[in-house]
């Protein structure tokens, strides 16, 4: 089942089309992510979905209804979403940071009703930043401030939820704490999530639904494991690689073709790999 | 600190206090509201001093009589000549602030002030050219005002936008207006009639002398009539705050609200204008510093309006008095203090990358 789904979705910016009659059904409860090379159309598909930009054709359907006939307050109670880089309001802390995310669900007369005091409580808490709470945003490293604004979509308690590539500016470490955390909330609310990620490997890994994207296209969609070949590497990003078991999940692992060496030094280990 | 915030295992944000009814709960923010109470002090204090301070001194309780409408021997000086001033100064820097701090919180560029991007200007120019025509009667004048203040603000607007709306951009465009728009008026006032060039360079300094409840009046209902949009404005300016994409998918309509904001801090700012003339500066200076002193996350209106008030009604009991008999145009002094602080905005913010 999907509550989310694209159809005939073409996307443009001002005269220049990117992303033409692509169709694409979210499945609830999953973790879908959308892979490709630069350019290829992925966050401006993802920013579609969560109707930061109007399609020029087709249209985003949730839950039967176009996303344009559906009042945006209406849309921020279902669809959260973290875009690329967000700028925080000037001095603000961590806690009134991520309590604005219960805007949608706010109304000038009730500025703070217990409902939402659980919910910034509960996405502090699986974020772990409720240390942090009283501490500016502008204080905290990227890690930090990437978890608060996790924290920040997670309090507008959506079940569907987007993420723009929220692995950008981490340090490996904090990229694997950030995915695990989606996951973990995929597993533990059943909520559905759409990411774009850069890396094709830690897409394979925490994807169940994985989207390859090419030229404002999708080239192919469906379980990692079945989908990602050195065909597929080659023909989206126009790569060599072998694609071997991840030693740990066993899920598809990408190894890049041999890098380049100068002539007549000895091949390097990886460049037999390859040619195995 | 941190005492409210963390109780049990409950988080609220740092610095507010909860207001629960029956019917809905309110967040107070602390520092805020002992702020608003702090600068409601001083302009009581501002107020009482301004009102006894004169070529003749009045004694604060023969001052309190004449407020509350006692028989006083007071009554002429008071209440008929100083009360009505003061009260002008009073509505238009609170105006002044208010227009600042949403214009600035739309643009977010602390520079962005109806003072800077042309609005005064604007606003200026009609008026004075109106004046140029002889027109002199105050029934008509502020709706010029108005009007002019709208039409600039709109043409920045169309100029600046480029698919988005740019700060920089449209700070440097508003500059370019108020420049454009300021000679056209030096152009009315050169073509004029010598007595009225004289009247309009005095309006134009913004000054609050020889006027009252003629202007105040209609100024304070107009106000008046603006209140429930200024309480909108105070809780929609939260939202705009973020960037672009984050308030949309919040449930902003990103568009609309900040169309709304500024449509009502550029009447704010031309009806201001058109009672007292453009006061430089104030527009600009209240919400910056009312923001510093309650290190909210945005700009506080409430403290902006008390801050413009304040600063409006103490300029010009010192316009008054410093060069006695002699009276100052209250602009010349809100101009003195706020020149020297934009250019250490402007300073500061080259180092700062410019927000606000």
């Amino acid at each position: 089942m999907s509550r989310l789904t694209a159809r005939e979705l073409t996307l443009a910016y001002e005269d220049r089309t990117v992303v033409h009659e692509l169709d694409l059904a979210v499945p609830d409860g999953q973790v879908t992510v959308i892979v490709g090379p630069n350019a290829c159309g992925k966050s401006t598909t993802l920013r579609a979905l969560g109707r930061l930009l109007k399609p020029k054709g087709g249209a985003v359907l949730l839950d039967g209804a176009e996303l344009s006939a559906i009042p945006t307050k209406k849309i921020a109670r279902s669809i959260g979403l973290l875009p690329q880089s967000p700028v925080a309001p000037e001095a603000i802390t961590v806690a009134d940071l991520v309590a604005r995310g219960r805007q949608p669900h706010q109304h000038w007369w009730q500025q703070w009703s217990q409902e939402d005091e659980r919910a910034v409580t509960d996405a502090m808490e699986r974020t772990d930043v409720t240390a942090l709470a009283d501490r500016p945003v502008d204080e905290l490293s990227g890690g930090q401030r990437q978890r608060v604004w996790i924290a920040m979509a997670l309090a507008q308690e959506t079940d569907l939820l987007l993420l723009d590539e929220p692995t950008t500016f981490l340090d490996i470490a904090h990229q694997v704490e950030v995915l695990d955390l989606v996951r973990q909330l995929n597993h533990e609310r059943g909520r559905t999530v759409v990411a774009v990620l850069h890396d094709l490997n830690q897409a394979a890994r925490y994807a169940d639904h994985l989207v390859a994207m090419k030229a404002g296209r999708i080239v192919a969609e469906g379980a990692p494991a079945d989908i990602v070949t050195a065909e597929l590497v080659r023909e989206v990003f126009g790569m060599e690689s072998v694609v071997v078991p991840d030693p740990v999940t066993g899920s598809p692992l990408v190894v890049p073709g041999a890098p380049y060496s100068p002539p007549g030094r000895p091949k390097t280990p990886t460049s037999t790999a390859q040619s195995a | 600190m941190s005492a409210e915030t963390v109780t049990g295992r409950r988080i609220r944000p740092a610095g507010y206090t909860l207001v629960r009814t029956t019917r809905g709960s309110f967040l107070l923010h602390r520092r805020a509201a002992a702020v608003a109470l702090g600068l409601t002090a001083v302009l009581a204090a501002g107020c009482v001093a301004y009102l006894s301070v004169g070529e003749s001194f009045v004694a604060p309780a023969e001052v309190l009589k004449v407020v509350l409408g006692q028989p006083s021997p007071d009554e002429l000086v008071v209440g008929t000549l100083r009360l009505p001033r003061m009260v002008l100064g009073l509505l238009v820097g609170a105006a002044f602030g208010v227009a600042g701090a949403l214009i600035q919180t739309v643009a977010r560029n602390p520079l962005a002030s109806p003072d800077i991007i042309g609005i005064s200007q604007g606003a200026s120019a009609l008026t004075v050219g109106a004046m140029t025509f002889g027109v002199t009667s105050y029934s008509v004048l502020p709706y010029l005002s108005v009007t002019g203040g709208i039409v600039a603000a709109a043409l920045v607007y169309v100029f600046a936008w480029r698919g988005g709306l740019h700060a920089t951009r449209f700070v440097l465009i508003g500059i370019g207006f108020a420049i454009a728009l300021r000679s056209v008026t030096t152009l009315f006032m050169t073509k004029g009639d010598y007595l009225v060039a004289q009247q309009a360079q005095i309006w134009m300094t913004g000054s609050l002398n020889g006027r009252g409840w003629e202007e105040a009046a209609p100024l304070g209902w107009t106000l008046l009539v603006l209140l429930p949009a200024v309480l909108w404005a105070a809780r929609a300016q939260r939202t705009v705050s973020m960037d672009d994409d984050t308030a949309t998918a919040l449930g902003v309509r990103l568009g609309r609200v900040r169309l709304g904001l500024v449509l009502l801090g550029v009447v704010l700012a031309s009806i201001a204008t058109g009672a007292a003339g453009p006061v430089d500066f104030v527009a600009l200076l209240a919400p910056q510093i009312a923001r510093r002193m309650t290190r909210t996350a945005q700009i506080p209106l409430l403290c902006s309006a008390l801050l413009g008030a304040v600063i409006v009604v103490l300029a010009d009991l010192a316009a008054r008095r410093m060069f006695s008999p002699t009276e100052l145009p209250v602009g010349v002094l809100t101009a003195a203090i706020g020149a020297p602080y934009l250019i250490w905005l402007i300073v500061r913010s080259r180092t700062a990358g410019g927000k606000s």
